[in-house]
Parts: structure tokens; C-alpha cells; sequence
């Protein structure tokens, strides 16, 4: 994929996360027990052999820089192209969060005048889906597209936080509406475009120009007419992150197998940082039924319908059940969980009594002793 | 370029007391311990004692080998001024250069590699023990007592010792007799065949050596017993810790049964964050469980999906057990399906082999005088309904019912 180039938008965190997005932005997000978020976008790209990936971040951006590091594990790290982070630069007087993704663009155009495809793709790095990028970039040359869009016919995202839009026979985006009272609209839109670097440099100076911060609201829907607007619909599972129990619930659904088999399809496998940890190991006493488990961790008590990241602990005589535990969570024997989510580093200490709900599950904040 | 310390590891061996778990690979490639191949403790070890300089020599099979190896990025070996480089056989002028005839000759064929970075001590490791060892340590040691050789030795019962290269030491654990396998042992300390080697003086000896047309090229054999005759400095290192030589199927299967016993002080602790053992691990989603999955004392890594019973047992990525197969004490490397029903005990089960439903595979230990673990090779297939018998070697496919 030489003629394709990479963006990432990582330069949003939802309020709605409370807890979870309080020490990082959303893109590095934990999910699906050794994954951040903007592993998932980051491997559609890699893996549809595009070599040159800008990621716009804004702030509390640290964690994000931890863990793509110089992008090695994603392959990368390269003499020429690879990855980049862009930082806002020359955006300081106007200060705040970028308003939108055109706004974004703006912020780094200068990074943007020197890609050398002829291609872009643009995404958010919040969301977990595993797209052939690869094809969604043949449609859009064989349809001779403007913009082409991604869309799913499962809507995932709540209305308030979403753009639907309509197609015509051939695929033809006909209407758009962004953040709809209610979504009637059969597609959702995944905000994931590919377009010409012409075209896009174009739009962003128009946008500039104009005070448009939004490429959906500010570019796409008034000239629908105009621009060739395609969308391409993606049937496999999608996850989006609006709320703590939107974020409970898209992990409990990685215990379905098919969620599972799609997410994690291992012709385009999700790469992520390399943290070279030993397997898990169970011990004497340990069960574990119907959860997800990753590498490095000691599981001495019980487990059940959970979500269990890199390097936690569970005690014997310790029970958790339907949680997710992020990386190096320590549950220490006697103690129960149930219906909880715990950020990385949290320690539950000896005989303690967790519980949430399934619609309101207890997120417990890094690096938290209970 | 100059370096003080380059380590060579000897990876070339054939392994061939491993049968069909070395028909495709070199041993230092076999996979170990649910995450590992043996080569990663020895190159884990080299990063861990800060030496950044190491080279492979390979012979048998290298393909696996060279592509697991690659860049040592794993390891940290992935250095523009030293790093991990492979070191084959290389023809030279005329029709001169052969294969490596022994592990002295192995050295010596690679003395312009060496020259290369002109080292003070060389450290000669050998790609089929499982241990770990600060290497800079017993460097420090051969430094201080001004020695021309290091070797590490580790203290065994002496009815052990008549199986080993045992080294007689006196009060100061100078070495000043080497017997190989001695019949009355004088000593229980045994050549863990890791030696630290001033380069100036062992490069000499390599070129002596190589002139003697009687020699076998070997440090054991060949180069230990010469210098011991020159009365040059040669010194033990007496290791402390958990070491094991990985060269049978019996030890092979020990040894991942160790790895189990994470709790125990004597054995091999891989959650140690202080020493870590690097590999290089292809990319897999962390590992289900389902309803049925019963699971105890056992290693289990990512990709694997487990829906029956596992109990001491080591699973390798990508592993399946089907709901109703039951595993114990196996070793089940990365891809092996063990379908509804099948029973596997006892048993290495090597890279993508398929244990059919309602098939039975090795058994529990018995009186019966042949018995063993059994070893199903990788790829092959175990028909439904067949049985395996315990201390098999299973090399070709075995149809559903059958008996091998």
C-alpha cells in the first residue's frame, strides 16, 4: 500500500469515560486485556501494508507516547516514513482541545503538505474494529470517489454521539445527519474517510479559511451534491466507547466467539506493545470459566465471565466475577469482586467486598488500594 | 569496535536424543516452557549481564533458528556496534572450509569474527540448558584470579557425578584435573559447559589445535585437557540456582514441569521481573476459556482456547482443547488440537499436531518396564478413537482406531 497514508485523530477524551479517561486519552484506553484502543487502527493500517502513520494528539498524551513508543511493535520504526506524533504546533494562541478533525488538520498542515502518497485515510484511534483497509482503499479508487466512508449497519454508538447517514443503490451517500435527536437511518457513520492528499489540503485551507472545524457538518453535509461521497459498509463488529458501562459491555462481548474470531482475525492480527510477559500460570485451586485471559498473569483463585489484562494477580480464595481487571490489578485472597472495573495497578486488598451492577459497574481509578 | 566481553553460543547441535521434536529444528529452537524456545535462556542471560556482542554458530537446521533470531530485537541484541549475528559454516579460498567438526573447531573457524572485535575474555554458552546466570559475575571471577579459563560448575551427588565432566579442584577451586565421567569420582563439581576464556590464550590453543590432525576439536575432549597440561590458570565457578540440561525427552519434559513450580525457590521463576527471559512471540489475542474449561496448575498462553480439562500441563500459544478432552502432566506446543474426548498424559505433543476425538495419548506412569512420556511430532495427526502408547514416538499420521 505505497499510494496510502495514515492518519490517527488521538486528540479526544470523553468526560463520559468518568474514571477511565481521567489519567489518559481515550486512545489508550485498556480494552480486551493487552490492548489500548489505538491498537486497533494502528493495526488496520499496518496491516493493510501502509508504512507512513501521523497520529494527531493534543494532551495528556503521555500515556499514548509510552506505549506506541517509535512504533517497533507495529513495525513502524523505519529509515523512511513510519511513524509519527504530531503535537499541535503554532495552535498556542488559540488554546483548548481542537474543535473537531478539521481543526486537527489545520493544526499539523504542515505535517500534511509533505506526506508522499497520493492517499489519505483518516480515523478516530478510539474505537475497536478490525477493517480490511485494503479494500476499503480498492473501492474507493474502482468508484472514483471523492471521499469515501466507512459505515456500519449496526449501529453501535448512542445517537446523540453519532452521524447516520443514507445511500443510494450504488452506495452514494444521499443524506447525513450528525448527532440526530434519534437515529432512523439504517448506517452509522465510523468518521473513517478516504480521500486524495489534493483534495483533503484543499479542504483543510478552506476550512482554515472559514473557521469550518468539522469535516462531517462543516464539509461533507453541505456539499453532498457536489463531492462524489461513497460509503463503504462494514458488516464485522465495531465497538465504540461513550460511557463506563458502554465500555463494561463491548468488553464482556469479546467472550462471544464470533465477537471474538472478528476482533482478533489472525490474517490481520492486532499488534500492540510487546511486554515480553511470561503465560499465566494457574494454580492448584485456580477455575476459570467463560473469561478472557492474557499473558503474565497468576491466577491462584477463581475467575469467572471476566475480562483479565497482562500481569494480574488473583489469590487463592479471591473471586471475581463478571469484571474486567486491567494490567496489574492484584486481587488478594478472600476478596470478591463482581460487576467491577478496575484500572491498571489497582490492589484489592485481603477480604474486601466489590460489586456493581451489569448497568452500572464500579470503576475503580489507577493505581487505587482498596 | 573493540569489545571486552563477546559471548559465542554454541547452536549447531543436532539434538538428535530429542528424536522428532529436532526432525525439523535445531534443539536450541525447540519451544520450552509455554513462551520459549531453549536458546532464549542463554541469549536472556547474555542481555541481562549487560553483553551486547554475541554470535550464534549453526549448522543443523538453522532456518528456524536464523528467522526466530533475526534481528535480536527480543533481546535487546539489536546493536549497530555488536548485536546477534549468525555464524554458519562459510566456504574460503579454494575448496578449503567444511562444517563444524567440533565445538573448538566451531570457534575456530570463526577466530576473524573474534578478531573482529578484539576481545579480552570470550564466554562459550551452549544452546541446551535452561538456567539463569549472571555471566558479568563469573567474568569478574576469571578477571580477579587472573585465570587463562573459567568453567561454571555445579555441585551434584556424586552418584550424578559419574554422568558428568567433573572437575577436581583444589582449596582455592583451581582446576587441576578434568575427568569426563569418571567411575570414582574425586569430586561432585560438573562442567555446566559454560566457560570464560582469556581470547589471547584460547586463540592460540584453537590454532594448535586445529594443526593436531588426532584432535576432535573439542573443549571438552580436546582444548580443557591442553591448557590443564600447560599448567595454565583454570578456574571453577561454582553456580548456585537452578540449572538443567534439556538434551532428552525426559529432561526436556522435567524441565517444563519445573516451570510450574513458580513458587519454589530452587526452580526457575520466569515472573521475576529482575532477570527476565526475553523471546520473541508471534502475535495472539489473550486466551478464553469456556464454560466447561477446568484448569490447574499449569502454564497457558495467549491465543489458546481451553474448554476442557488442563492440569499440570504447559500450553503453548494457539493451543484448543475441546470440551470433554482431558490433558495432564503433557507439554502441548503451539497449535496442538486436542478434540472432544481425547485423552493426552504424559505426553509432548510438538507444533500443530491434532489429537482426533476419543483418542487416547500416553497414560499415567505404570509398572510396565517401557513406560515413558509419549511424543506425538508436529503436524501429524492423531486419528478418532486411536491410542497412542505411552513412551510412543509418533512420526506419521495415525489412522482413527488404530493403535501406534
Amino acid at each position: 500500500m505505497k499510494n496510502l497514508h495514515g492518519i490517527i485523530f488521538a486528540c479526544r477524551s470523553d468526560a463520559n469515560l468518568g474514571e477511565l479517561t481521567r489519567p489518559r486519552n481515550t486512545c489508550s484506553l485498556p480494552y480486551g486485556g493487552r490492548y489500548r484502543l489505538i491498537d486497533f487502527m494502528l493495526s488496520n493500517y499496518v496491516n493493510a501494508g501502509i508504512t507512513d502513520v501521523g497520529i494527531i494528539v493534543h494532551e495528556s498524551y503521555q500515556s499514548l507516547l509510552d506505549h506506541v513508543g517509535s512504533g517497533k511493535d507495529w513495525e513502524l520504526s523505519r529509515t523512511h516514513g513510519g511513524l509519527r506524533i504530531l503535537p499541535p504546533f503554532g495552535y498556542a494562541e488559540r488554546g483548548g482541545e481542537y474543535r473537531g478533525d478539521m481543526d486537527a488538520l489545520e493544526g499539523v498542515a504542515d505535517y500534511l503538505e509533505n506526506i508522499r502518497q497520493e492517499h489519505v485515510i483518516l480515523a478516530w484511534g478510539d474505537m475497536a474494529v478490525n477493517l480490511p483497509v485494503a479494500d476499503i482503499y480498492r473501492r474507493h479508487i474502482e468508484t472514483g470517489a471523492d471521499v469515501t466512508m466507512v459505515c456500519t449497519p449496526t449501529l453501535k454508538g448512542a445517537p446523540r454521539f453519532s452521524e447516520y447517514v443514507k445511500v443510494n443503490e450504488e452506495g452514494r451517500v444521499t443524506e447525513l445527519s450528525v448527532h440526530p435527536v434519534a437515529a432512523d437511518q439504517a448506517l452509522e457513520s465510523l468518521e473513517i474517510y478516504v480521500i486524495s492528499k489534493k483534495l483533503l489540503l484543499d479542504l483543510v485551507n478552506y476550512c482554515s479559511a472559514h473557521d469550518i472545524y468539522q469535516f462531517s457538518r462543516g464539509v461533507l453535509q453541505p456539499r453532498l451534491k457536489e463531492l462524489k461521497l461513497m460509503s463503504y459498509i462494514h458488516e464485522g463488529y465495531v465497538a465504540r466507547f461513550q460511557s463506563v458501562a458502554g465500555y463494561y459491555d463491548h468488553s464482556m462481548e469479546l467472550l462471544e466467539p464470533q465477537v471474538y474470531g472478528e476482533l482478533f482475525n489472525l490474517d490481520r492480527p492486532v499488534r500492540t506493545k510487546d511486554r515480553s510477559s511470561c503465560p499465566t500460570y494457574y494454580g492448584p485451586d485456580a477455575k476459570s470459566n467463560h473469561s478472557l485471559v492474557a499473558d503474565g498473569c497468576i491466577i491462584e483463585g477463581e475467575v469467572e465471565n471476566s475480562i483479565i489484562s497482562r500481569g494480574v494477580v488473583i489469590e487463592k480464595g479471591a473471586k471475581v466475577t463478571n469484571s474486567v481487571l486491567m494490567q496489574n490489578t492484584v486481587v488478594k485472597s478472600g476478596a470478591s469482586l463482581a460487576y467491577v472495573i478496575t484500572d491498571k495497578d489497582v490492589l484489592v486488598n485481603e477480604d474486601r467486598m466489590l460489586m456493581g451492577h451489569a448497568t452500572y459497574p464500579l470503576a475503580i481509578a489507577k493505581g487505587s488500594v482498596v | 569496535m573493540k569489545k571486552e566481553v563477546v559471548a559465542m553460543l554454541l547452536a549447531g547441535g543436532q539434538g538428535s536424543r530429542l528424536y522428532a521434536l529436532t526432525s525439523h529444528v535445531a534443539k536450541p529452537a525447540v519451544p520450552f516452557g509455554g513462551k520459549y524456545r531453549i536458546i532464549d535462556f542463554p541469549l536472556s542471560n547474555c542481555a541481562n549481564s549487560g553483553i551486547d556482542t554475541v554470535g550464534v554458530l549453526t549448522q543443523y537446521r538453522p532456518l528456524e533458528l536464523n528467522s526466530y533470531i533475526g534481528s535480536g530485537q527480543p533481546w535487546d541484541l539489536d546493536r549497530s556496534d555488536g548485536g546477534v549475528h549468525i555464524l554458519p559454516p562459510y566456504m574460503r579460498e579454494g575448496d578449503q572450509g567444511t562444517w563444524y567438526k567440533g565445538t573448538a573447531n566451531a570457534i575456530y573457524q570463526n577466530i576473524g569474527f573474534l578478531d573482529l572485535y578484539d576481545p579480552e575474555y570470550v564466554v562459550i554458552l551452549s544452546g541446551d540448558h535452561i538456567y539463569k546466570m549472571d555471566y558479568a559475575d563469573m567474568v569478574d571471577l576469571h578477571k580477579k584470579t587472573g585465570a587463562a579459563c573459567t568453567i561454571s560448575v555445579l555441585e551434584v551427588t556424586m552418584e550424578e557425578a559419574t554422568r558428568f565432566g567433573i572437575m577436581n579442584v583444589d582449596e582455592t577451586d583451581r582446576v587441576y584435573e578434568f575427568e569426563e565421567k569418571p567411575k570414582q569420582p574425586k569430586s561432585n563439581l560438573a562442567s555446566m559447559g559454560i566457560y570464560v576464556f582469556t581470547w589471547s590464550k584460547l586463540r592460540q590453543y584453537l590454532i594448535d589445535d586445529e594443526a593436531d590432525p588426532t584432535s576432535s576439536n573439542d573443549f571438552g575432549k580436546n582444548i580443557i585437557p591442553r591448557m590443564l597440561d600447560a599448567n595454565e590458570i583454570m578456574m571453577a565457578y561454582r553456580f548456585q540456582g537452578y540449572w538443567k540440561d534439556v538434551g532428552t525427552i525426559d529432561s526436556l519434559w522435567d524441565a517444563n514441569m519445573d516451570m510450574l513450580a513458580i513458587k519454589n525457590e530452587k526452580g526457575i521463576n520466569p515472573y521475576d521481573p529482575s532477570w527476565p527471559i526475553y523471546s520473541r512471540t508471534p502475535i495472539r489475542p489473550p486466551h478464553v476459556t469456556g464454560e466447561h474449561a477446568k484448569l490447574s496448575h499449569s502454564l497457558v498462553t495467549g491465543g489458546c482456547k481451553i474448554d476442557g480439562v488442563v492440569e499440570n500441563s504447559v500450553l503453548f500459544h494457539s493451543v484448543v482443547v475441546e470440551e470433554g478432552a482431558d490433558v495432564q502432566y503433557s507439554i502441548l506446543m503451539p497449535g496442538t488440537v486436542v478434540k472432544k474426548g481425547a485423552k493426552v498424559a504424559y505426553s509432548i505433543v510438538a507444533e500443530g499436531a491434532v489429537i482426533g476425538e476419543d483418542a487416547v495419548v500416553g497414560a499415567p506412569p505404570s509398572d510396565e518396564p517401557d513406560w515413558g512420556i509419549a511424543v506425538v511430532a508436529g503436524g501429524v495427526k492423531i486419528g478418532d478413537k486411536a491410542v497412542v502408547k505411552p513412551h510412543a514416538m509418533i512420526r506419521e499420521d495415525v489412522k482413527g482406531g488404530e493403535q501406534a
